[in-house]
């Protein structure tokens, strides 16, 4: 559920764009934003949403066979890869693998954002391993 | 600081463990008071004596289930109550490594003079039903930059870290079923041990279905109702009272602070700041690995052991699954490293920290049995992932002793 941080945030990917917010103090990135920046800790830090370029690296993987959540059953198992964006080192998220469980997975591997559009003009950033890679 | 200046000066002197089980018969309340008195009687007190109560009472769940004193957790000042005192020191311990955190408030609250004789314990409660299964369909707040893409609970939370030090140091998974027939082994000799006369096997470990892979079920310990309690006491006051005391050297916490999504544990956040809380804890107590006759290292999740194994300086990081796998830590065989020797988590049911700082206390007081063992001098316990929880090291000897 979109809060008045996160809006932008969910506005994008329902237009398949992935953003992050930059700290208008310190110019870092930070996902997600906070009240503190966690780079140079201005509690001001006034984060503005900008385009990435949605490009990374798996650092890591975990194939999900059981979910505690629900909704997730039907699509299980189902792949979460830790990326980390390009733009920043340690610029860290999590989604699904679009490529499926048997996609071939290793650290480094590179990726680049994909949406999964859930209906109700919902879309969930995920990653799709990079033709070639 | 160099070196803690209580070193030595706060002791163990009593204890009690409950009978640990799926579900208890009473409520945790029930078992919390009937532990405590039975703790505060082991050590030679009354209830009166006791004029300081200290806990970590989380309920580490992901579940929808409520948090209600008494019933899915104890607090220090419920049980105070219901046992009827009025204590001069009542503390939680808000942090991760609740049982380390709460022993160091009570080193601190005697060592200060704050209270003389403190009960620490720690009430663990299992919730019919499944224990994180979350019923939620909107993910709101922190939830909703990771729960829409299915990551949750803390099964997916290791998950990851423990696939990156597989992927980065080439080790196999099946070597984990070590681990896990270790904690089993040794834990089924414990008798309050859920795991009681059930040692495991390497084919039950590698028939498991997997959860989370590289995670199957029992590389988590199973969740039960179960409390245990202890009494400590300034080293002098500890002279006069029934058991030999166990005396605190120190102990060594810490915290990361890199900003990640809710539970992402990379392996590297993991490693550094549990580097550092390592760091502290031989600072603290003057102590070096090789000095510990008994390292606890916890095992709440199977790859905390290789962790823990890395940051203590055990072995050279990345190196821990070969420890392992050349038999390293079996605590049957001379020359390895006992850390498993109180069972664990995975060998007695999630009591969280409590086996690993039971099983410091009884070899060092002798009070071990049948299990007790011949080298146990100095122990240390640890508690939660390296970089969010802490350790306690432990002495059989009063300081200056050596």
């Amino acid at each position: 559920v979109p809060d008045e941080r996160s809006a932008p945030y969910w506005e994008a990917a329902a237009r398949h764009v992935l953003v992050v917010a930059r700290c208008a103090r310190c110019g870092n990135l930070a996902h997600p934003p906070a009240d503190v920046c966690p780079h140079c800790r201005s509690t001001e830090p006034g984060f503005a949403w900008e385009p990435v370029s949605g490009r990374g690296t798996v650092r890591s993987w975990t194939v999900m066979h059981q979910s505690s959540l629900p909704g997730f059953d039907a699509d299980l198992p189902f792949v979460l890869v830790d990326v980390e964006l390009v733009e920043q080192p340690e610029l860290r998220l999590i989604g699904r693998l679009v490529d499926g469980a048997g996609a071939p997975l290793r650290a480094g591997a590179p990726v680049t954002v994909a949406f999964e559009d859930l209906g109700d003009g919902v879309s969930v950033p995920a990653f799709a391993l990079e033709a070639g890679a | 600081m160099a070196g803690f200046r209580a070193r030595g000066g706060v002791a163990i002197v009593g204890y009690a463990q409950s009978p640990i089980q799926r579900h208890a018969p009473v409520t945790l309340g029930t078992l919390a008071v009937d532990t405590a008195r039975r703790a505060i009687g082991d050590a030679g007190l009354a209830v009166a004596d006791v004029d300081g109560f200290v806990t970590g009472a989380l309920f580490p769940t992901a579940g929808a289930h409520a948090v209600e004193d008494g019933i899915s957790i104890v607090s220090s000042n419920w049980l105070a109550d219901r046992l009827g005192t009025n204590p001069r020191y009542a503390a939680g311990f808000q942090g991760f490594g609740q049982v380390p955190g709460a022993v160091a408030l009570a080193v601190n609250a005697i060592a200060s003079g704050a209270a003389d004789y403190v009960l620490v314990h720690r009430a663990l409660h299992n919730p019919v039903g499944s224990y994180h299964a979350n019923p939620m369909r909107r993910a709101a707040g922190a939830q909703q930059w990771t729960a829409p893409q299915g990551y949750f609970g803390p099964l997916a939370m290791i998950a990851l870290p423990y696939n990156e030090y597989l992927q980065r140091y080439g080790a196999r998974r099946d070597t984990m079923a070590k681990v896990v027939v270790e904690a089993r082994k040794n834990g089924a000799q414990v008798p309050w041990s859920y795991w009681h006369g059930k040692p495991f096997t390497v084919d039950q470990y590698l028939a498991a279905p997997m959860i989370d892979d590289p995670i199957c079920r029992y590389d988590c310990d199973i969740p039960v109702d179960g409390v245990a309690a202890f009494v400590f006491t300034s080293a002098e006051r500890a002279r006069d009272l029934p058991h030999r005391p166990v005396y605190v050297l120190g102990y060594g916490f810490g915290s990361p602070t890199t900003h990640r999504l809710p539970l992402h544990w990379p392996l590297d956040d993991i490693m550094s700041t549990g580097t550092e809380t390592a760091r502290r804890l031989w600072e603290a107590t003057g102590l070096r690995p090789g000095d510990v006759d008994l390292p606890q290292v916890y095992d709440g999740f199977s790859p905390f052991v290789y962790f823990w194994l890395e940051v203590l300086g055990f072995c050279p990081v990345g190196e821990a699954h070969r420890l392992v796998d050349e038999g390293g830590i079996d605590s049957d065989r001379p020359g390895a490293l006992p850390v498993l020797s109180g069972g664990g988590a995975l060998g007695n049911g999630r009591m969280h920290g409590v086996p690993q700082m039971l099983e410091c206390y009884l070899q060092l007081s002798r009070r071990a049995g049948e299990r007790q063992r011949e080298r146990a001098t100095i122990g240390v316990a640890c508690h939660s992932s390296p970089h969010f929880g802490g350790a306690v090291a432990y002495s059989a000897e009063p300081p200056g002793a050596a």
